[in-house]
């Protein structure tokens, strides 16, 4: 007889959760075919489109246009792309710079409770809530050269000039851009107010800390991962802002606005070269994402872990 | 980015496309009942309520006369327009008649992707005859490869102030452009100005340059080649920027004006003559305080500098403009497309077109039962003596190249001095593009 013997239970009792071969990593196939289709089947459709000589004479049949490899690339270097990325990154990085002081001050003033602080934060928002087509329009109609600005302006004695041409109309990018960029930084940084603790601030009182070393040493430093995240977001919303200098210069836009967004759109949809605007993209791409790598590795954006950390 | 949108747009069209075409059957036939016709128009923003009344009575009349329905599609802008004519290009399918502007026909033809017209496809619509001749001058590059059937004209006119004109003893309004700066210089004074220019429109800056060069013999392109650095064009370039910087004729404002900035300055009935018009401004003019004191007239035809067209010269009022009916070659009812061509091109319906939305018939009788009308009579004329601009693949580009020069030297103009050298400089640019685009032209 044979005696069954019960196999003994030698394993471990399971720990909790799931090891690392058990994550159900196929509950991400939804998102991931998502990001393919919308992401990558572009994204490399756009690299295909840049190495063929599409324009409106081939694309009834764009499968046949004629491959030309390189070529709308080297076009592209020499039709003043380079100028246009250097006028959107230069313009981008004054905007962000100048909208982070502007927004966390706002966050500040609006961050203990007094009477219609609520109206204050509604009236912060007004510029990141009008649409971008109506903020440039506005903005365009103002800076007439019989505009409201100039007669203000002529009111104390100043010849502002022109304000949508020539060399200033790069100044009135960058000031309507803060205008209507800056309550994007306000938000996150008020977020991350939100969220320091209580105790922090029963502690700072307790040690009797005066308000401009508190800020300094105790609330900024809660602040460092969302505005620099902030600061990342906001730079690529200025690079990619289209109808912004679309509204205001109309195209062709003056040589001093003439912005990489602008500069694809009329290659694009005036022009017509849709194999040279792919292959500008393309570049602009390269360019634009090497520097972003290097700060995203410098500031190491862990939100959430400094949160742990805290 | 921007241009992945655009890519990413493209591709997503293309696999729609791809999707639809593979479902939907071939459905030609004989006669119309229970098809439908898809017509892409250009909205009317102006006149919204009446253009759908008169979408619903072509529809109603296209049932009536073949059984079919026809069903508008709108754009609200040209690059709207531009692209839905690419998408639907790459795809081989979409709307069956275009109406699309004269000056974009050239590029659309380009395309290869709509009907060439043939005796029988012109039979169809009712005979090349019942056209404005003038208006079949962008149908194609030549009578053998016709794709655009004019539908409507929109020429463009001056348009003067009878009574500023009347007291500085102006009995009739300029006939040459050296005529027009003289007049100006007598009507500025005070707060009057001579000339109302839109020199920021996207638009309108080319259209002076190649109207004054093709006055004086130089069309801007000879076959392949782009004849910008020529003294004509120099020669129109310093006239439309001198008459801001050196006459000191127009409102410095005007360099930050649009042509509709530009029709409001000239409807406070504070300016002698405004230049570059249509007919669908009268409204707007009506509305404003010249309502009652104005009137179009003919644009200058003899080129600055002259006082007779030199040889070689053309007699060109205005650009060619309005719009072109294209019919899609991927089209499964051309038939019904050209019945829908011949309805709304025949004289009852482009009459009444014509009353509904200020836009001029390009049926030659209907046209002519307006030139009897006093305010018209310059505006049918400038519709008969228009001329089309070159007919290229490259036009676009051009026009693009020439309108920048004016962009660049808005600066230089507001400060009231712009020197030939720098004008010279700018022109060479446009030169250098113009002639790449050409290069490029198939």
């Amino acid at each position: 007889m044979t005696t069954l013997v019960r196999p003994e239970q030698k394993a471990p009792a399971k720990e909790k959760g799931v090891t690392q071969q058990q994550r159900p990593l196929w509950l991400l196939t939804p998102g991931g075919i998502l990001l393919i289709l919308i992401v990558l089947i572009p994204l490399a459709l756009a690299v295909y489109l840049s190495l063929l000589d599409l324009d409106q004479y081939t694309l009834r049949r764009w499968i046949e246009a004629p491959f030309i490899g390189l070529g709308n690339y080297v076009e592209s270097l020499d039709s003043g792309l380079l100028h246009s990325i250097w006028i959107s990154v230069s313009f981008s990085v004054l905007s962000t710079a100048a909208t982070v002081p502007i927004g966390i001050a706002a966050a500040l003033v609006t961050q203990n409770a007094y009477r219609g602080r609520g109206l204050v934060r509604a009236a912060f928002l007004i510029p990141y809530v009008l649409p971008s087509f109506v903020v440039a329009s506005v903005w365009r109609t103002m800076l007439q050269p019989d505009g409201v600005v100039n007669a203000w302006l002529s009111k104390v004695g100043v010849d502002a000039g022109l304000w949508l041409s020539g060399p200033k109309s790069y100044w009135t990018l960058v000031l309507v851009e803060i205008w209507a960029a800056w309550p994007f930084i306000y938000l996150m940084a008020l977020a991350a107010l939100q969220s320091v603790d209580h105790e922090v601030h029963e502690a700072s009182a307790v040690d009797g800390v005066t308000w401009w070393p508190k800020l300094r040493r105790v609330i900024l430093p809660y602040l460092r991962g969302p505005v620099l995240l902030a600061c990342l977001l906001a730079t690529l919303n200025h690079i990619n802002n289209f109808t912004l200098p679309f509204v205001l210069f109309g195209a062709p836009a003056p040589d001093d606005v003439n912005v990489m967004p602008m500069l694809v759109y009329v290659t694009s949809f005036q022009s017509l070269r849709f194999g040279l605007s792919a292959a500008m993209a393309v570049v602009s791409l390269i360019i634009i994402a090497i520097p972003l790598y290097v700060y995203l590795r410098a500031v190491r954006l862990d939100v959430h872990e400094e949160g742990g950390k805290r | 980015m921007r241009k992945m949108r655009a890519a990413t747009a493209l591709a997503g069209a293309t696999v729609l496309a791809v999707a639809l075409t593979a479902c939907g059957g071939g459905d030609d036939g004989g006669g119309g009942d229970g098809k439908t016709l898809n017509v892409l128009i250009g909205a009317n923003t102006q006149y919204p309520d009446e253009f759908q009344a008169w979408q619903k009575d072509i529809s109603a009349k296209f049932k009536a006369q073949t059984g079919a329905e026809v069903k508008f599609e709108t754009f609200a802008s040209a690059n709207d327009e531009l692209t839905k004519i690419q998408t639907s290009v790459v795809a081989g399918s979409g709307p069956d008649v275009y109406a699309v502007g004269t000056t974009f026909t050239p590029t659309a033809y380009s395309t290869g992707a709509f009907v060439k017209l043939g005796d029988e496809e012109w039979k169809k619509i009712g005979g090349k005859e019942k056209f404005n001749p003038a208006t079949l001058g962008i149908s194609g590059p030549d009578e053998q490869n016709q794709v655009g059937i004019p539908w409507v004209s929109r020429p463009f006119v001056m348009a003067y102030n009878t009574e500023i004109l009347k007291a500085a003893g102006i009995d009739k309004p300029a006939t040459t452009w050296d005529e027009l700066g003289q007049q100006a210089k007598q009507l500025t004074k005070g707060d009057q100005y001579g000339l109302a220019i839109a020199y920021k429109d996207n638009f309108d800056p080319w259209k002076f340059v190649w109207g004054m060069s093709a006055q004086a013999g130089n069309p801007l392109v000879d076959g392949k080649t782009a004849r910008l650095q020529d003294p004509t064009v120099r020669k129109a370039y310093e006239t439309y920027f001198g008459w801001l910087a050196k006459d000191k004729v127009v409102d410095p404002a005007a360099v930050g004006w649009t042509n509709p900035q530009a029709v409001a300055a000239f409807a406070k009935g504070k300016t002698g003559y405004f230049a570059l018009t249509t007919t669908t401004a009268a409204n707007s003019l009506n509305q404003g305080s010249v309502k009652g004191k104005w009137k179009f007239a003919l644009l200058p035809t003899v080129p600055p500098g002259a006082t007779s067209r030199p040889a070689g010269g053309v007699e060109a009022a205005s650009i060619l403009s309005g719009d072109n009916l294209l019919v899609a070659d991927y089209s499964k009812s051309k038939d019904l497309a050209f019945e829908y061509v011949k309805l709304v091109t025949d004289q009852e319906v482009q009459l009444d077109y014509y009353k509904k939305f200020g836009n001029l018939p390009a049926n030659a009788a209907a046209l002519q039962t307006l030139a009897g009308d006093p305010t018209l009579g310059p505006v049918t004329e400038a519709a008969k003596k228009s001329v089309a601009t070159p007919f290229t693949g490259a036009w676009g580009d051009i026009q693009l190249a020439l309108t920048n020069v004016a962009v660049q030297s808005l600066p230089d103009l507001a400060k009231g001095s712009i020197s030939t050298a720098q004008i010279e400089a700018r022109v060479a640019d446009a030169q250098k593009s113009a002639q790449s685009a050409l290069d490029r032209a198939k």
